[in-house]
């Protein structure tokens, strides 16, 4: 097997292992929501209460989480869960823009409400705009007029046009 | 007779067909943009119409819904994020064949696809209103309930690779709708005493949330790329208009079928183009020799959905015009403004306003004519958006999902929200799980608890959704569509296999 073949089977373990763990988390979240619903009052007016729906869909949640577990406890090899860490951290690592991008938009949801629409959305743009972006002058530029025109610009266009008034902050 | 003229002469007047022109651009253009759906577009062009004639008014907003049904074809072709929530099918060949270097054919599939599927559904509108309007009242909560039922199996063929992933994709869909207050009694559930949940989840907010932010995060997974300032579609931007609309022609079946389905979910009331274009593109799927290139820019995929979802336009209108009934949001914002009119809408009207009847027919014709040609004229710019690299794209797109989440309610809350829901969204993407099953699950889930208790408050016996002769024909169209998509996953699961064994020996 050459060295690229080998990583890739080694990065899909790693996946399975991941999915493993997610289905563990939705049997989990499953199974404590179902005593949730469960514990929801019945209506005397109905022979089906608010938590007889929920119930049916938790409980096909757990099923299903339970029946891909063990599917997928069978496909992983033993060896596998000792990588798992070393292959998460470079998978991270190779996607480091994607946690960038989350990481600036939570900045930007948070800061809408206290700086206003504009401003934060400003920021935001030209921000990710120069984290993303090949530097160069005329790039820059067109960074700059691009941010200001889907900031300031919608917030105008929203507000003048159709009437929808966007957040202007606290600050 | 003498009516149906004096409706053509109201619809052709020199300003009636300039503010047609202009509410089929104003569609296009906010449909385009995503988290702006139709029904906004409709509810801001309201007020508008007030001091206008009725049917004018009428007309005007029929080309903005017209419109807004191919608008939403722009953005899941060239971004893979749905416009609109009827436009989620399209993404799943529309894209791919942007991706493969043919935004241009991508586009104009969809924009010939949905000019037929507007007028073969306004032909059937012509011709069958009524006595689908009279089937479509005598369906109870046992049919109603067994047809989604129906609809839910579809995610068997939306799964993607894993089967178990699709499933549990769904059932998170399901889930994600119980929150908030009940559907029949407004109950609060799983609300945990969080304000932002009291009410339940957005669904536009959860599609914006699960579809676009997950797809922009992912586009600059490759940072090499996003930074030597790649676009996020390559590729000939031609349109091949006429050609196009050969090919479009050639699938005479589908398309036929597509629209017809449209026009059926567009009756019944509370379904819509959100249900019409899935089920179109799952029919297409399980009727196609090729199935296993769907998903992977086959033309017939982005036929089906567009047809489906622009018939629904003429469908909705059925139950509207036949019973007083609007079949969706966008047919009761159609009704209030004939009512500001001081027009009841029942089953009287065909009788005392045949003229604005006839008129609203002619009016879907010339819309769907008027979309297609500011379409094709338009297109060149919209397909410019496929040049502009990544790094500006992103961020700029990012920006109108906040702005589509917070104008639909005016919330703040709604946008942590849509910040959650992106970055659950985008683990699940990476981690393989298919996410039209999710967004299925949640249009999904409302109508079917609503129904299900619905039909056992009425009568508690279950066995009614058996003998019901209509509900069973749906369930039995369920079961029969389950062991049809199991069957294609055993032979799916068979053909690498024997290939595996081929290459071996």
């Amino acid at each position: 097997m050459s060295a690229t073949g080998h990583d890739e089977k080694l990065a899909r373990e790693a996946g399975e292992i991941a999915r493993l763990l997610s289905y563990v988390l939705i049997l989990i979240a499953a199974v404590g929501l179902f005593f949730t619903a469960a514990g929801i009052p019945t209506s005397r007016f109905e022979r089906l209460g608010a938590g007889a729906f929920p119930k049916i869909v938790f409980a096909g949640i757990a099923l299903v989480a339970a029946i891909a577990i063990i599917d997928a406890l069978r496909k992983i090899p033993s060896g596998a869960y000792g990588r798992f860490t070393a292959q998460t951290v470079a998978w991270a690592k190779q996607r480091y823009l994607v946690f960038v991008t989350l990481a600036a938009l939570a900045g930007y949801l948070i800061l809408i409400p206290l700086l206003g629409f504009s401003i934060a959305s400003f920021m935001f743009i030209l921000g990710l705009e120069l984290v993303l972006m090949p530097r160069r002058p005329a790039t820059l530029v067109i960074a700059m007029i691009v941010a200001a025109i889907f900031s300031f610009g919608l917030n105008w266009l929203f507000a003048e046009v159709f009437t929808v008034f966007l957040p202007r902050g606290v600050l | 007779m003498e009516s149906f003229l004096s409706g053509v002469a109201q619809i052709f007047t020199l300003a009636t067909l300039i503010y047609m022109l202009a509410g089929s651009i104003a569609g296009i253009i906010a449909a385009a943009i995503p988290g702006f759906t139709v029904t906004m577009a409709i509810v801001l062009t309201l007020p508008l119409t007030f001091s206008m004639e009725p049917l004018q008014g009428i007309a005007v907003m029929l080309s903005v819904y017209v419109g807004g049904y191919t608008g939403g074809l722009i953005s899941a072709a060239l971004l893979g994020i749905p416009g609109t929530p009827s436009s989620v099918a399209t993404t799943f060949d529309a894209f791919p064949m942007a991706r493969r270097g043919e935004p241009g054919r991508a586009l104009s599939l969809g924009v010939w696809a949905s000019f037929f599927g507007t007028i073969i559904s306004t032909v059937v509108l012509i011709v069958a209103a009524p006595p689908l309007a009279m089937f479509a009242v005598k369906l109870g909560p046992w049919e109603y309930f067994s047809l989604i039922v129906f609809a839910l199996t579809i995610v068997a063929s939306l799964v993607g690779d894993s089967v178990i992933r699709g499933m549990l994709a769904g059932l998170i869909g399901l889930a994600i709708s119980t929150v908030g207050a009940d559907p029949v009694m407004g109950r609060p559930r799983f609300d945990f005493g969080v304000e932002m949940l009291q009410a339940g989840l957005p669904f536009l907010v959860v599609l914006i949330g699960i579809f676009a932010i997950s797809q922009l995060t992912s586009e600059v997974e490759d940072a090499e790329s996003v930074r030597s300032g790649n676009a996020l579609v390559t590729g000939a931007i031609d349109f091949q208009t006429w050609k196009v609309m050969k090919e479009v022609l050639m699938r005479p079946v589908n398309l036929v079928r597509s629209s017809i389905v449209g026009v059926l979910i567009g009756a019944l009331p509370g379904a819509g183009g959100s249900i019409a274009n899935l089920v179109a593109y799952d029919q297409a799927k399980r009727n196609s020799k090729d199935p296993e290139s769907f998903g992977k820019g086959n033309p017939a995929g982005v036929v089906a959905s567009e047809a489906g979802n622009s018939a629904t336009a003429g469908g909705g209108l059925i139950p509207l015009i036949g019973l007083g009934i609007p079949g969706s949001a966008v047919d009761a914002i159609l009704m209030a403004s004939l009512m500001v009119h001081g027009i009841s809408v029942g089953p009287r009207l065909i009788m005392d306003h045949a003229d604005l009847v006839y008129g609203m027919f002619v009016a879907m014709a010339v819309a769907s004519l008027m979309m297609l040609i500011v379409s094709v004229l338009s297109m060149r710019l919209f397909l410019r958006v496929a040049e502009v690299p990544k790094w500006l794209i992103v961020p700029v797109v990012m920006v109108c999902c906040v702005v589509g989440s917070f104008a639909l309610n005016n919330r703040v809350t709604d946008l942590y929200l849509l910040g959650f829901i992106g970055v659950a969204g985008y683990a699940l993407r990476a981690l393989g799980y298919s996410l039209a099953p999710l967004v299925l699950g949640v249009i999904l889930g409302p109508i079917a608890e609503t129904n299900l208790r619905r039909a056992l408050m009425t009568n508690e016996d279950p066995a009614l959704f058996l003998t019901r002769p209509i509900s069973l024909i749906f369930l039995i169209a369920a079961v029969l569509s389950i062991a049809w998509a199991i069957r294609g996953h055993l032979q799916h699961r068979k053909t690498p296999e024997r290939n595996t064994d081929a290459s071996a020996s």
